[in-house]
């Protein structure tokens, strides 16, 4: 993984700027920032490490150096003069400074050492003498002290390195390594001389008034530590701006499909409903392009019913309206009242056919709109006498025999009462339409035992041929060769409004009367 | 002139007979598409008026049938078919004409006279012999232009006339001109009607050729 060229940087701008619902912008600050937490806990835990390290090496150093002292100073014997300077060794070394006391007179101190007790002054006075360290116990002196420097490293890092906690720990310290103490203390201290914080450590001689403090500042300890958390947190400084931008080019590569697919689906006329190629997606992408397509597909589906529906019914108004026109020029152009007279009723004709298909067309494309309609129980042998009545007056004109059988009781089912309406009036007017003057049309309603409910009717007109009869209900199917104008929408109507209550449509030769017979069953309420 | 029209909606087939009618044409009105089919087949329409959708044969396939069996006489496609598509198909199927429903009577009209015109190979609205001019869209007749006044039936005649001017048409021919179905026609009607034209418009405009029939000599070649 390389580092983004920059050619790529300025790109970065527009998505960048989409702010933090960007799925990229959200990874890379999900990235990031567990990478900062991480890098942080490992910083932290190398700090506590290298301290804890470097001050057991130091505090080492300090004792090994306070016991070099007491040795030397036991050999050199009594030595009354007045303080000596040591010299300067090392640039580290104002860093580092000691002082022997001999019976409370400072007999030797480094050049940066003060002229007082590095350790307070008052318990300097009236010590106890223990513990001692001479030349024999030396070694075990040692190793006390760095149990002891451990011991109150220990604590220290329980406590606060205030000098009073510190003295108690040390008080604790020392009585648990069986050091007499008596306001002066042995072992490690943390002092403020001048303003700046040593690490001091107290040694005492065979002799009882022989004491040797050793003290380092604490920032040596500090400018070290810095150091070690430097060179440790410089890489990483460094790297989270580089790690940023190989996440961020990732994630860029990776959400490339998503923008393309995006784009293209921008680019597309709403027309276009061809599939989205989903060759060479990924995987996460190949789902909802192929959910997408599969919204496509449906939605052309209903554009292309909706398409021939509209070209249907424009097809299907085009004829009447051309016959209004046509009989009314006729009207306008007649030369004798009897064919005007016989135009103008023609063209009344065409309205009231136009009428009835515009309201066949409008009726049609609600069902198929697809709202279901509200429902209740109805009584359809009410239904069905009210129809009837509607559509006597035309049946007796052609002295056509309309009669209904429906048992006592009335019969209900759950549907919508204006398209059932609809329903029985399609049947009832198709029925007395295609039947010749002076013909029977049986509308019956029975209760088969089996439970439901049975809507027959049955009339003497000519019938259909089973081809026909497979054809009935498409829409604007009409059978050719009758005379009667019709759109054959009626049959569409009755095949929806059937199936939007449950309801099957079965046509058949009529047994009775010759002609035809149409059912409509309703199933068994569940 | 006499024309078929095939068109089985009721309403519309009844206007369009009366339009046409009022326009000066003889029209036989078919139902369904087997009937078209063997009318044009069997009689000599000066033009037909077909509607696509049609019982027991759709007028596409009439079209082609009719086309196949060497009727050339020129179509008017009358439909509700208004996609290019299906106009591109009427056309190439052998219609002359594609109109789409409703059209204006007088427009349909004017496109069946163009038709007849071009079928005969006659440029011009109007036709015109020996000083004789005649205009189907305004059905009148001049003589070196003077109006002459004609029955419907001489009309038709002349029209019929100079419409084949050059050719000799039987007797029968002229007569099936003249009327549509269930027009008694008188068996002598047409010389009658040819002496009542050589009346009016001059003995050497038509000619008899004797045991054949009537001829209305072309003009010189067409300058």
């Amino acid at each position: 993984m390389n580092p983004p060229p920059p050619a790529t940087a300025p790109a970065a701008g527009p998505a960048g700027r989409r702010g933090p619902r960007s799925l990229q912008g959200r990874l890379l600050a999900g990235l990031l920032g567990a990478v900062l937490v991480v890098w942080g806990a490992t910083a932290a835990v190398t700090w506590q490490d290298a301290r804890h390290e470097l001050d057991e090496l130091l505090d080492g150093h300090l004792a090994q150096a306070a016991a070099l002292l007491v040795a030397q100073q036991a050999r050199a014997g009594e030595h009354d003069g007045p303080a000596l300077d040591a010299p300067q060794l090392h640039r580290y070394a104002p860093r580092v400074a000691f002082q022997v006391w001999h019976a409370g007179r400072l007999a030797l101190r480094s050049d940066n050492a003060p002229a007082t007790p590095m350790v307070d002054a008052a318990a300097l006075a009236g010590m106890p003498l223990q513990p001692r360290l001479d030349r024999r116990g030396d070694r075990d002196g040692r190793d006390s002290h760095h149990r002891r420097g451990t011991a109150a490293d220990d604590d220290d890092r329980a406590h606060d390195t205030t000098r009073d906690r510190r003295g108690h720990a040390d008080d604790r310290a020392g009585a648990s390594a069986g050091a007499a103490v008596d306001g002066f203390r042995l072992g490690f201290h943390s002092v403020v001389l001048d303003g700046t914080a040593w690490r001091v450590f107290a040694a005492q001689g065979a002799e009882q008034d022989l004491r040797v403090f050793v003290g380092e500042q604490q920032r040596s300890r500090t400018d070290i530590l810095l150091a070690v958390l430097r060179s440790t947190l410089w890489p990483l400084a460094l790297g989270l701006p580089l790690l940023g931008a190989v996440v961020w080019w990732v994630v860029r590569q990776g959400t490339a499909p998503l923008r393309r697919l995006a784009q293209q689906l921008a680019r597309r006329a709403p027309s276009d409903l061809s599939p989205l190629p989903t060759d060479g997606l990924p995987a996460e992408m190949a789902a909802p392009a192929t959910a997408l397509n599969g919204l496509f597909a449906r939605i052309a589906g209903m554009v292309a019913a909706e398409r021939r529906f509209t070209a249907d019914a424009a097809h299907e108004l085009r004829t009447p309206i051309a016959a209004i026109r046509t009989q009314a020029q006729v009207a306008l152009a007649a030369s004798d009242d009897d064919e005007r007279r016989h135009a103008l009723r023609a063209t009344l004709a065409g309205c009231d056919r136009a009428t009835r298909l515009v309201e066949q067309l409008l009726t049609l494309s609600r069902l198929e709109a697809g709202d279901a309609p509200p429902r209740a129980p109805v009584d359809l042998a009410a239904l069905a006498r009210r129809v009837l009545g509607e559509l006597a007056p035309a049946a007796l004109a052609r002295r056509q025999q309309l009669g209904l059988d429906a048992p006592e009781g009335g019969c209900r089912v759950d549907g919508n009462e204006t398209l059932l309406a609809v329903l029985l009036r399609n049947l009832v007017d198709n029925a007395l339409r295609y039947s010749p003057d002076g013909a029977e049309v049986r509308v019956a309603l029975a209760a088969p035992p089996g439970g439901g409910l049975r809507l027959t009717v049955d009339d003497a007109g000519p019938g259909l041929s089973d081809a026909d009869r497979q054809r009935l209900g498409e829409r604007f199917f009409r059978v050719l060769g009758t005379a009667q104008p019709g759109s054959g929408l009626g049959w569409s109507i009755v095949r929806r409004i059937a199936a939007a209550h449950g309801a099957t449509v079965a046509v058949d030769r009529s047994a009775a009367l010759g002609g035809l017979a149409v059912e409509v069953a309703w199933p068994a309420p569940r | 002139m006499r024309i078929l029209l095939a068109e089985d909606d009721p309403l519309l087939g009844d206007g369009l007979r009366a339009g046409l009618r009022q326009a000066g044409f003889q029209v036989d009105w078919v139902r369904d598409g087997a009937a078209a089919e063997r009318e044009l087949r069997a009689q000599p329409y000066a033009a037909a008026v077909l509607d696509l959708g049609l019982p027991l044969m759709d007028g596409m396939d009439v079209l082609a049938a009719v086309r196949r069996a060497g009727v050339t006489l020129p179509v008017l496609v009358l439909t509700a078919r208004d996609a290019v598509p299906d106009r591109i198909r009427g056309l190439d199927a052998g219609a002359d004409d594609y109109v789409v429903k409703p059209i204006d009577l007088d427009e349909l009209a004017a496109r069946l006279r163009a038709l007849v015109r071009r079928a005969h190979g006659q440029p011009q609205e109007t036709l015109q012999a020996q000083g004789v001019r005649l205009d189907p869209a305004g059905r009148s007749v001049t003589r070196d232009g003077q109006p002459v006044a004609l029955s419907a039936r001489e009309f038709d005649l002349l029209h019929a006339l100079l419409l084949n001017a050059g050719r000799v048409l039987s007797r029968e021919q002229l007569e099936q001109h003249l009327y549509a179905w269930g027009r008694e026609v008188e068996s002598n009607a047409v010389e009658v009607h040819v002496h009542h034209l050589r009346k009016k418009l001059g003995a050497e405009l038509i000619q008899t050729v004797r045991g054949v029939g009537y001829l209305l000599p072309r003009d010189g070649p067409a300058p």
